[in-house]
């Protein structure tokens, strides 16, 4: 499973930074852009645009909602979409609005459209190229404002497939962790890792004609990761309560939220086991 | 012949009014009055404001006084309160 995290060459980035700081100085009394492009390494500093056209509604003045072009210079941005919203938000338009947290990958707070595919802004790169770049909120979801939609739904799911411990019997040793075996714990490897962005349950075209009674692939995810543990003895209940034509059977193997899975997971594959223990 | 037919999202518009204003009933009486205020001044302005056929802003505060009224109906809350704040030209 991609682990999202990227290594950095630290030895190189401090010595660029020595030489540029030096020869800043020298040419101050030069106006500032002249300075900046002569400072930097190799020939004059042409600056690469990118247009992006980001999704934008407002509660407060309602209209129809609309694509708001922004122009970025790639070469002041960071590499990742988010980099280019925040700096968006920072330089340009301060109404922008969207939800971030972490920015590394981990909380799924950033999930939202990105040139048709659903995927966090953190860890998407920005396309390279003079095209343009089109962000909107996670398809079929009710928007609150701009980039932010109302997830309450699908928290909602998340919590009805009661994703905790329950046991009938107390641990074998009272006070102390239940054990559990290696090959239990890898039983359970392409589901904790779940960080709950909704991308897979939004790019699920069932998903999306039936947003109450399916419960999608992220809570479908979670159902299948609480029946696997070994440490959980309400297995039976649990199968018992998912077993029904829209929780579980609207999944029709569609497949697209193991292609939008920014985390690398396959919610399709757990459903099918799911499936395969219903008998 | 009659009155006119209300359109589903109309329906659901007044069975949320009618909801608050069961909600207020269950409040004491002088902040039922001050609930019932609120509401009334709210739909009121609303409905002559919004034009009918922006259906996404009608859902919008349609799915807005839905949670509003989940949380008044806890009885741990008391009482509504309104604070007007003059929108600034984004």
């Amino acid at each position: 499973m991609a682990s999202g995290l990227i290594g950095r060459l630290v030895g190189t980035k401090p010595s660029r930074l020595t030489t540029a700081a030096r020869l800043i100085p020298a040419r101050w009394t030069s106006t500032g852009a002249e300075a900046e492009t002569k400072a930097s390494s190799g020939g004059g500093r042409e600056s690469k645009l990118k247009n992006f056209q980001i999704y934008r509604w407002n509660p407060d003045n309602p209209g129809k909602p609309e694509l708001q072009n922004y122009q970025i210079d790639l070469k002041d941005c960071g590499p990742m979409v988010l980099d280019a919203l925040i700096k968006i938000k920072n330089e340009m338009d301060p109404s922008l609005t969207f939800r971030r947290s972490c920015r590394e990958g981990i909380c799924g707070s950033c999930a939202m459209n990105i040139d048709g595919c659903n995927g966090l802004a953190c860890l998407t790169k920005i396309q390279d190229g003079a095209s343009e770049t089109t962000i909107t909120p996670l398809p079929h979801m009710f928007v609150i404002k701009d980039l932010v939609v109302d997830m309450t739904n699908f928290y909602n799911q998340y919590k009805s497939i009661e994703p905790w411990l329950k046991r009938k019997t107390p641990p074998s040793v009272p006070g102390k962790e239940i054990l559990q075996s290696k090959k239990d714990r890898a039983k359970l490897d392409g589901m904790y890792e779940c960080i709950l962005c909704a991308c897979c349950s939004t790019s699920c075209p069932s998903y999306w004609w039936n947003p109450e009674s399916y419960l999608g692939p992220a809570a479908l995810l979670h159902a299948n990761r609480w029946i696997s543990d070994s440490r959980d003895e309400y297995t039976k209940e649990r199968l018992e309560a998912i077993d029904d034509e829209f929780k579980l059977y609207r999944c029709h193997t569609i497949l697209n939220c193991a292609r939008a899975c920014p985390k690398g997971l396959n919610p399709g594959k757990q459903i099918t086991h799911i499936k395969q223990l219903q008998r | 012949m009659g009155a006119s037919k209300l359109s589903g999202m109309q329906k659901q518009v007044l069975s949320l009014y009618r909801g608050f204003l069961r909600a207020a009933r269950s409040k004491p009486t002088e902040d039922r009055k001050r609930i019932e205020m609120i509401v009334s001044t709210e739909f009121r302005h609303n409905s002559k404001e919004v034009d009918r056929k922006n259906f996404q802003y009608i859902e919008y505060l349609l799915r807005l006084g839905t949670k509003q009224l989940d949380q008044l109906k806890s009885p741990d809350i008391v009482s509504l309160s309104s604070v007007k704040v003059v929108a600034s030209k984004t």
